[in-house]
This record gives C-alpha cells, structure tokens and sequence, in this order.
C-alpha cells in the first residue's frame, strides 16, 4: 500500500529536478494565479453539510472545500494520499496507523490536527444522532471502526475485520472540531451548514472557500490563499482565483450559456454532439471523448418468491414468477435488447453497449470476457420455444406451457425522459415476441417504494451510478442486501449463483492482494452476465467540452474534467 | 316559452351563418375532429409502426417528374442516413428503385370507432419503402399518423374536461351567487380550498395518486377527471360573480315577484346571461387543457408512448437539436395552435350570434 | 362591509386548515414518501431510514401526522424540508422575492397590455385590428410556455440581445443602482413575456367581451341618444361596468404570486418558488410542500377579499352583509 506514495514521490522528485532551473527566477513573476472558472449544476446543492448530506448535487458544492485524509486519483484512480501523508497498516491488515500533513490549516487559521479525524469519526459519523450514510460504510457487520489519538499528527484506525476498500472510503470529508463540536452537544448538527449558512461560516481545508450563494442561481467560490498542496516549483495552490457554479435545471439552457461563452463547461448528450462539434474553432473550446460513463440502465425482472405478510398472497403471480426465474426466459429477454438501435436514436450514434455489471471505465476491475448477448429476435424465440412460450393459437400473443398470455407491467421512473426511450425500444421488441406489456412511468419514490417495500412490480428499467470499487455495490449484489432488487434482503441466497456471488463479495471485501481480488470480481462479473438479474442494455459516451482557456487540463471518463482543479489555471 | 327559446337559437344560427370566419372555424374544426375519427384510414401507418434505421427522416420527396423531366404519376424513393463527422444524419435518396404513390393501399389494420375493422388506407406507398409526409420522429414513425391518432386525444381530451367543468361550475356558481348567505360562504369556500392549491402541482399531486399500473385510456380518464376537478371553481367564481350583480336585476327581481321558482330563475335567467362569458371561457379553456396535458407530457406523466398525442408529441421537441436539424418535429404545436384559433373564432361567431342581449335592438 | 371582512377573515384559519390537510392528503395518498429515494443509495442501510421516517413520524398514518405538524404551525414552527434539512420558512424565504418580482412584473405586463387591448377590440369590433391583434393574443394562448421558453433563449442567446435565463448576471454585485435595475429587468423579459403571453388571450377577450356587452346595454344606449361624447360614453359609462368581472379574475391572480411557474422557471433558470414546489411535490417533499400550500393559501384567501371589496366599490348594486 506504501507503493503509490513511493511512486508519485519520486515522479516528484524527477519532474522537480527537470523544471527546477527554470522555475526559481519565474516563481515571483508566475503568471498563472488570476481568473475565474464558471461551471454549471443542475440543481442547487440542498445542504452544504457533507456528513448529513449525500446528494450528487452537494457532493458537487462541497468537494473544493471538504478533504478527507486519502483521495482518489482523477486519471489512474489510485488512491493517493491528501491530508494524510502517509500510512502504515498492521500484519493483519487490520490496524491503519495514519500520519497526518502538519501544514493544513482551516479556513479560520486553526491547524488541522487529529483531533479534528477522530471528531469526524467518533462524533459525527458514529453518532447515533446524527442521520449521516456515511455510518453505514464505515460499519462492518454492525461493528463500527475504532478511532484513536496516537498524537498531535497520528490517527489510528482499528478495523474488526480486513476490508479493502478501506483506503478509498477514507476520502470522507474531515470536518473542524472546534467550530463543531459545540454545535453536536446542542445536538443541532442535522440542520447546521444548511442552506442558510453564512458563506464565510463554511470552514474547511480545501482549495476554495465559499464566497456567496445566490439560491437556484449561483454559488462563487474564491480561492483559499493557505491551501496546503503547492505545485512542482513550490508555488501555492490552487491558481485560478474564483469559481462560480451556475445552476442550470434545464440542458438545453446550460447549453445555450455554453455557446454564448457564459460557462466553460459543457457535459454533453448525444444530440449535442453535432451542435457543438462544427463550432469548436470558433468557440475556442474543445471536445474531448474519454469513453463510456458509468451511469449504467438495466431491465430487471421480479424474482422474489416471498408471500406479502399482510395479504398472505405471493408477491409475483406464480405463473410470471416461473417465467422471470428461469435463466432462459431472460437470455431470450437479452437478445431482443437492441443496443445498436437505442444508441443510434437516443445517443445520436455515441454510446456503448453494456455487457458487464461494471462499466468498461471502471479499469482494474472490469472483466470485458463476459457472456454477450446480440440483438436476435429469432434466436430470442427459439430459446422462448425451447422452455415452452411461443404463440399457441396464432392470435399474436405468446403462451406458456399451461396457457398463460405472456403479460407484465413493466415500470420505468418518469423523470428521466432518457430512460423512458430506452424503455419503449424495448418494450416494442418485447412486444415483436408476442408478450404484452403494460409500459408505465412512475415517479422515482413510487417506484423505489415498490422496489424496495411494497415488492409489487414485475419488471422495471432503471439505472444505478456504477463507480470503480466494485464493494461499494455489495447492498446491490449481495442476496442479504436491499438493493438486491430482484428479490431483496434474502435470509439465504435463494440460488446457488446468488451464493457464489454472497461469497465472492464476503471474499472481496476481506482480500488486500488487488490481482486475488480482481479474479474474484471478474468471476463475479461473469456470473451477472450469465444468469442476467440485470439485463444491461447502453453506456452513454461521457463527452464534454471545454474551453482551450484552460492549462493542465487532464480530462478522463472517472474524473471529469476538473478532477485537478487546484492546478488548472487560464493561459494567458 | 319553450317555442320562444327555440326561435332565438333560429335567429342565432341565421346570424351565425353570416359570421364567415366563424363558418370556417366551424368546418375546420369538423373537419379536424373527422380526421381524428377516421384517423386510421387516413394515416398511412399505425401510430407505433416504426423504422429504426430512418430514425429522423425528414419529409419524404415526393417526386412527379421522371428523370426526363415529364410528368408522371408521384413516385418517392427509398431512404437511408449515415452519421458524419460531426454525428449529424446525412440523409441520401436510393435512386434505384422508384415507389409510386398509391391511393386506397393496404396497410396496418385499424379499427374506427370499434365499427369499422379495415385495413386500407387512404394513400400509401409499398412497405418496403416509407412515405413521410411531415417527417419521421426518433425511431422512424411517421409523424403525420402520430399527429392524426394524436387528435384522437387532444381534441377530446379538452372538450370533455370543460364540459365536465362547466356543468359543475354552472350550477355551483348560479346557486351560489343567487342564493348568498350561508350557501354561497360553504359553496365559495370549497371552490377556494381547491383553488387555493396551484392548480398544476395539485394536478401533479392528484397524478401521482392514481400512478398505479394505469394503462394509457385510463391515464387519458384521469387526466381529465383532474382536469375538470381543477378546473370547475375557476368557472364557478365567476358565475358567481355575474349571479349576483344579476340576481339585482329588474328581470330576476320581476320573475321573483311573479313567483317563479328559485331554480327556474336560475336556469332560465341567470344562466343564459352568463353565456357570453360560457363561450369565451370555453374556447379559451380547451387549449389550457391541451397545453396542460402537454406539461404532464413533459415531466412524463401525461399520456405515455407510444400512444400519440399533440401534448406529447410536442413535449418531444423540447430541445435545440431538435428546433436546429429537426424543426418537423414542431409540427404538432401548428396544429394545437389552428385548433385554438378555430375555438376562438368559433367562440366570437356564437357569442354575437346567440347573445340575448342581442334580441333587444 | 367591516363586518363581512372580518367574518371572511374569521373563515381563513378553518380554510387553511381544510387546504394544507388536502395537501397532506394528496402527498399521502401517493404511495411511498421522500425517503424512498434514499432507499436506492447503496450506501445508506434501512435502519438509517427508518430512524428517518420515525423522526418524522412518516410511520403513522396521515391523521397523526397532519396532527404533529398543525401543533408545530400553531407554534410557528412550519418544520424541516426533508431535502434541504433547514426549516421550511427559510427555504422559502430564500426564494420568496424572486418569484414575488417575476409575478408582479407578469401581472403588471399582462394587465396592462389585455385591459386596452380588450377595450380597443371591443370598440373596432370585427375591424381588421380586431382580428389581428386577437390573432396575435392566441398565438401566445397556444404555444406551450415550456417550448416557447427555449425558443425565445434560443434566439436570445442567437441573437445576443438578452441574457439566456437567470435572474442576475455574474457581476452583479459590482454594478450601481440603475446598472442593477436593468441588468435585472432583461433578465425578467424573457420569463415575462413567456408566461404573460398565455395569460393575455383570456384576459383580452374577457374584457372584450364584457365590453362588447355593455357597449349594447340600454343605458350606454341611453347615454349616447343624450348626446354625450363617444370617448366619454365608452371609457366612462360602459368601461366602469365591463371591468367589474375583471376583478374578480384579478382577486385571484393575488395568489398565482407565490405559486411560481415551475415550467418557465426552470427553463429560464429563474431562482423562484416554482422549480422548487415542484420538486416539492414530486419527491414527496410534505412539509416544504404543505408550509408553500399555506403561503399561497394565505395570499389567495386575501385576494379574494379584496377582490370582493373592490367588486363592491366599482358595482355599487352588490351588497354584503
């Protein structure tokens, strides 16, 4: 685990000896400091408390202030260290020793010291009072971690068990005891740093400090003169001297401002693309394309054989809940998933299609060598026929063996107009194998309440936001888990795959060797792909357009393009 | 009296029939709603027949001269796109084979008003090629089948909510206003309890109640049923106002002295004068309710796909790479606005035509 | 009249009551509530939301609810939005004057340009100014607001006239007063316009109507055998009768000031109430919904009062007792 540090040290190192010379007489005079950078959201962020909130949308406000002790390399995505300089971990990779930076200050001046990691943890985090998710990842078979003092610097973390996501879960933000810890006693924290906080009151230790939020409108960061991280010739970070978000609900708008020079940034949708893409030149900005996203859509089926406690009835008809059990009857469901279609009509041509559970971003983890499944409608049949559904009376309409219509509702959620596409492609091919399907949209609440508590659904299209650290799915893959959508919260893995996959993560989440933990993840991307709980079905392109302003851009499909932000500064 | 009233509605349709623009909307409107009835045999295809790979093709050519320049009967070619550099679908003729433009063709069955089960249509081209009058949308249907069955429901969906609202509101408001005291307090109240929460996130709320596995003619009875719920104390307030400037009136105060009853009053005097406003909110009403199921549309909560309808189908132009290399797709909202104008005019043409105040001169 | 304000005011507080019941109601009836959005976090364990849901007392059934939180208003306490975490005054507050600004101009805009505009079509009736500019109210009545929005930030932004969405431009704050004042106003054109336009056809032809109507009354009959000049005729005698159900209509306008277009904001960008109700109503977020209810309810409530008044002062033949 020491190895990253040792590597980035010494590229440091060379880089510094290489630009050293030329650096000293520039330091006095450097150029780079001044300008602003104007990025747009979609909506306002709806705390600016990183513990209470965990939105995307605060997520995306508060990461220029919060830091936690590691992060996450925007191009390799290691991890790295940030205010943590280093760390040492014990035999049984259960014991974390970490050495914090002694030179991060606060907003306020106060020097960030260990006390400020362990009132984070002990608390904040695992305060019972506070609703914070962030309790669940750092829970492990409901024992918490063990946060200790060693001294002024050291902070010591004592694990129950090895879990080796731990490094990367360590990016939780850090928060300031002595601006805080009052405010818990009073037991006040679940509402402090709302939206109402005086901007200045916001203190952290990153790169920005926020300067002014303007509600649906904008929110200004300036630049934090005391951030800790310096560049290659000694020189403080971050250079550019503002940041405004500007929040633009509606896409087509943000990309109207995108044209007219308003913002900088633009993330771009397939229709976009030929807009954008003709007026690079004249627009002095440039698109770049780093591949599939991480936003994945799916088609699952119900396959939960649980009886509803209050009705005493199943919760899938018995006779539909044989036809979404059977492996076949999804393979056939596969490949009448028209990936080529849905990319061409809905992505404009710039997507990918999506075989495994993780996506072909994810880097390390991804395992490309799993069971394909192409868009055949007869082959779809045949593999229908073969477990006894094909259309019995020639009325257009499949049967199963006891004659019942193939029928079933199938939900989408409303507020994604992207999806709901996606969905119709679908269904009409569903349609073409003589099922009926009752096509709905629903709003997201409705229908994760289904998901999740009510169980009355038969097969639904949605979409998770995948990540590279395949443990942090484990609520999804798990059979215990509650996101285990098609039958969630088992007590025991209903089939023997759902028990190899309960394994597999068990196994995972404890084996600190990456390449062990890799084949074991690949086996378990095998496996999805095989028995399909998710039929996957299109990765958009993560594209995005930025202004040629801008130096040390490093754009990738993991980090965006301002993953670097304290180093990008404007050309002069 | 009853013979009396029949004249008047006599003299009113005499009087409408000089009112041509009036007459026009009149026959247009006929004829729009015609076309919605018998949108099968007019539309060349079924509203859901697509054709993936003419995924925003624009208006078929329709050519009617051959390569030498002489007349002939209409014939269009085969289409087929390729994405360019820029991703933009470069559209380009087959010019090898010629389809011609056929009349009374077969197609995809349909079905008219449950009666008629048929499978001819009015015009058509061979299967093999497709015939975009108005463009196609993203997965190849023919945009001016979508927009035919779209009127289906558009064009009904207003007029039933109105209706229903303004019987309600009628009656609500005339009572009301007539009767004062305490049941006008209770009667304005309950109109103002429901008027009090904006109507369209009330139409949203009350959406969101009947989510549950609805199939599209349900949606399409709840949108309305909302609809008219939202809209009838909007109807009633008023009439309610009008009722009691009236109800002081020598014409009411004379039919209450000679003892005719309450209801009779209202029916007869009150009502009728509140026909002008009746038509003019009408008329105006109707596109609210179009447009108002096109916001559903948008937030994916009116009619679904891939049922049609001029709300959803123009929800769908909501974006600039639509109005900037599809602007057929806008078509739909043409449509709505001729609707509105002829319901207009309509309403002017009936409002001078039946108004009794008319009768006096 | 002191009476019968007193007593219309006296009916508020049941009123309100009924409303933001039917409000708790209508979000109720809806199955799941706003945390079953969590519930999709892989991240966040059921327990955390059932702690949650208890904290809210969102386990009960709606009585009990609705009960909690009538005891918490009579406090003055309008509880916590669940999304924002900060109590429901304060979201509010943060967004009260942008909406208020955007609706007062749009009531000003649509007030003042389909008043005349009824009268004059009214006086040349059937005349070709008539049909135009009656033409020229519908288009604005049958385009959709949330597509005429991107169609004018399109050729706003296209043509570089006018800022596309938004309230205020980056450098505001820098700006003096009158600097402030336009920046501000173009901002307003485009929401403005867009949710005028709609209203403008109704209110046009209503007073068209009205006018029409009064114009063929006997006593404006009466008025002009006495000889009396025609301005005075139409704009004294028959206008002060044909505005009277304009009132009515006006009243009620009072509370479309808080409800906020949520379409138009959106689009436009426009920091106001509406974008936020919305997404109130579609995460089931209860208590910033039911506190908004209650605001607007508040404000509707007040406007029909004064629209009755107002009634009684222009049409002295309507009595209250």
């Amino acid at each position: 685990m020491v190895k990253p540090i040792k590597c980035s040290i010494f590229l440091l190192f060379l880089t510094f000896t290489l630009f050293s010379a030329i650096a000293k007489d520039q330091e006095s005079k450097n150029s780079k400091y001044s300008g602003r950078i104007v990025l747009s959201t979609t909506s306002d962020p709806k705390s600016f408390n990183p513990i209470v909130a965990k939105e995307t949308s605060t997520g995306t406000i508060t990461n220029p202030i919060f830091e936690g002790l590691t992060t996450t390399n925007g191009v390799t995505t290691e991890v790295e260290p940030n205010l943590a300089q280093s760390w040492e971990v014990s035999e049984d990779g259960k014991t974390w020793t970490f050495y914090l930076r002694k030179d991060v200050k606060w907003f306020d001046g106060k020097v960030f010291t260990s006390d400020d990691v362990v009132f984070t943890f002990n608390q904040l985090i695992f305060n019972k009072d506070i609703s914070t998710s962030s309790r669940d990842i750092f829970t492990i078979e409901g024992k918490p971690f063990k946060v200790e003092k060693v001294d002024e610097f050291t902070v010591k973390f004592t694990l129950p068990t090895k879990f080796a996501p731990f490094l990367r879960s360590l990016g939780q933000e850090i928060l300031p005891k002595h601006l805080l810890s009052d405010v818990v006693e009073n037991g006040h924290f679940n509402s402090h740093w709302g939206l109402d906080t005086k901007p200045g009151d916001l203190i952290g230790t990153g790169p920005f400090i926020l300067e002014s939020y303007l509600p649906a409108e904008r929110i200004t960061f300036k630049r934090n003169p005391n951030y800790w991280k310096k560049d290659k010739e000694g020189n403080r970070l971050p250079y550019l001297d503002k940041m405004s978000y500007v929040i633009v609900q509606n896409q087509d708008v943000a990309l109207l401002k995108f044209q007219e020079g308003e913002i900088d940034y633009f993330g771009l949708r397939g229709q976009d693309f030929p807009i954008l893409k003709p007026e690079e030149k004249k627009g002095n900005f440039t698109i770049y394309n780093t591949g599939p996203a991480f936003g994945t859509n799916y088609l699952i089926f119900n396959q939960n054989t649980g009886i509803n406690p209050i009705t005493g009835k199943p919760y899938v008809v018995p006779a539909k809940l044989k036809w979404f059990t059977n492996k076949k009857f999804r393979k056939a469901v596969a490949h009448v998933i028209d990936k080529e279609s849905i990319i061409n009509i809905i992505m404009n041509g710039l997507g990918f299609p999506q075989d495994s559970s993780m996506s072909p971003s994810s880097g390390f983890f991804y395992n490309p060598n799993v069971a394909k499944y192409e868009y055949n409608i007869k082959k779809a049949r045949a593999i229908l026929k073969e477990i006894g559904i094909f259309d019995r009376d020639n009325d257009g309409k499949a049967e199963d063996a006891d004659g019942n219509i193939i029928k079933f509702n199938l939900f989408t959620n409303a507020n994604n107009t992207q999806r709901i596409k996606i969905s119709n492609i679908i269904r009409k091919d569903l349609e073409r194998l003589g099922f009926t399907i009752n096509f709905v949209s629903l709003e997201f609440n409705q229908l994760v309440s289904k998901l999740d508590s009510t169980f009355a659904w038969e097969a639904i299209i949605l979409g998770l936001t995948g990540g590279i650290e395949p443990h942090f799915g484990n609520n999804v893959w798990q059979s215990s888990g509650h996101l285990h959508m098609w039958y969630p919260q088992q007590e025991t893995p209903a089939t023997a795959w759902e028990a190899e996959i309960d394994k597999i993560y068990n196994q995972g989440v404890q084996e600190l060797d990456n390449n062990k933990r890799k084949a074991l993840y690949d086996r378990w991307q095998e496996i999805v792909a095989d028995e399909l709980p998710f039929i996957y079905t299109v990765l958009p392109a993560s594209i995005f357009a930025v202004r040629n302003k801008f130096g040390n851009l490093n754009p990738t499909s993991y980090g965006g393009a301002f993953h670097n932000l304290e180093e990008i500064y404007i050309k002069k | 009296m009853k013979k009396k009233s029949y004249s008047q509605f006599a003299i009113g349709f005499k009087k409408l029939r000089k009112h041509k623009l009036a007459v026009f909307s009149f026959y247009l409107l006929l004829l729009l709603y015609a076309s919605a009835v018998f949108a099968g045999f007019l539309a060349p295809y079924h509203y859901d027949n697509e054709k993936r790979s003419l995924s925003y093709n624009p208006p078929t050519k329709i050519h009617f001269l051959n390569e030498d320049g002489k007349f002939t009967k209409p014939y269009i070619y085969e289409m087929s796109y390729k994405f360019d550099e820029f991703y933009n679908r470069i559209y380009t003729e087959d010019k090898s084979q010629k389809y011609k433009l056929n009349f009374f063709i077969r197609g995809d069955k349909y079905s008219i008003l449950g009666l008629i089960n048929s499978d001819i249509h009015l015009f058509g081209v061979d299967p093999k090629a497709r015939l975009y009058l108005l463009g196609a949308d993203s997965r190849g249907r023919d945009l001016f089948s979508r927009i035919v069955y779209g009127g289906q429901i558009s064009l009904s969906i207003g007029f039933v909510a109105v209706f229903i609202s303004l019987i309600i509101g009628l009656f609500v408001g005339g009572i009301s206003g007539y009767f004062k005291g305490k049941t006008d307090t209770i009667l304005m109240r309950l109109c103002e309890i429901i008027m009090v929460i904006p109507g369209f996130y009330l139409m949203l709320s009350l959406r969101s109640i009947f989510s549950y596995s609805l199939n599209s003619l349900q949606i399409y009875f709840v949108i309305v049923c909302i609809m008219s719920f939202i809209g009838w104390p909007g109807v009633a307030r008023i009439v309610r106002g009008m009722a009691l400037s009236l109800r002081e009136r020598e014409f009411v105060l004379a039919a209450r002295a000679l003892g005719v009853s309450n209801l009779k009053i209202i029916a007869r005097h009150i009502i009728p004068h509140t026909f002008s406003y009746i038509v003019v909110s009408v008329s105006l009403a109707i596109p609210g309710f179009i447009l108002g199921e096109s916001a559903l549309s948008l937030l994916g909560l009116g009619i679904q796909d891939p049922y049609a309808s001029w709300g959803n189908l123009l929800s769908e132009s909501m974006a600039i790479a639509q109005i900037k290399f599809h602007p057929w797709i806008l078509i739909p909202g043409f449509f709505i606005f001729i609707t509105v104008m002829a319901f207009n005019l309509l309403g002017d043409g009936l409002r001078d035509a039946f108004d009794p105040k008319m009768n006096i001169e | 009249m002191a009476t019968y304000i007193i007593r219309r005011l006296f009916f508020l507080i049941p009123l309100l009551i009924i409303m933001s019941f039917i409000g708790f109601l209508a979000i109720n009836l809806a199955p799941g509530n706003y945390f079953d959005t969590l519930k999709q976090n892989p991240q966040i364990s059921r327990e955390t939301i059932s702690e949650y849901e208890a904290k809210y007392h969102l386990d009960k059934d709606v009585f009990t609810q609705y009960f909690y939180w009538l005891v918490n208003v009579s406090k003055f306490d309008f509880g916590y939005s669940f999304a924002y975490k900060i109590p429901v005054i304060k979201i509010l507050k943060l967004r009260l004057f942008n909406t208020f600004i955007l609706s007062l101009s749009v009531i000003l805009f649509t007030w003042l340009i389909a008043i005349p505009l009824g009268i004059y079509c009214a006086v040349n009736q059937h005349k070709f100014s008539d049909r135009f500019f009656s033409f020229l109210s519908f288009i604005g009545l049958s385009i959709p607001n949330f597509f005429f929005t991107l169609l004018l930030l399109y050729f706003a932004s296209k043509t570089g006239i006018l800022p596309s969405g938004g309230m205020h431009s980056l450098g505001y704050e820098d700006l003096s007063g009158f600097g402030k004042f336009i920046d501000l106003s173009k901002h307003l054109v485009i929401p403005t316009v867009v949710i005028g336009t709609s209203g403008i056809a109704g209110l046009q032809r209503l007073m068209r109507g009205n006018m029409l109507e009064v114009l063929r009354s006997q006593y404006v009959m009466a008025a002009r055998a006495k000889g009396l000049s025609e301005n005075r005729v139409i704009y004294v005698h028959a206008l002060r009768n044909a505005i009277n159900p304009m009132v009515t209509i006006f009243g009620g306008s009072l509370s479309g000031l808080l409800s906020g277009a949520a379409l138009t904001e959106i689009i436009c960008s426009w920091p106001g109430l509406g974008s936020l109700m919305l997404e109130a109503v579609r995460s089931q977020d209860l208590f910033l919904f039911a506190g908004d209810l209650l605001m607007t309810g508040f404000l509707l409530i007040i406007g029909y009062i004064l629209a009755d008044i107002l009634l009684a002062w222009v049409d002295p033949r309507i009595q209250y007792q």
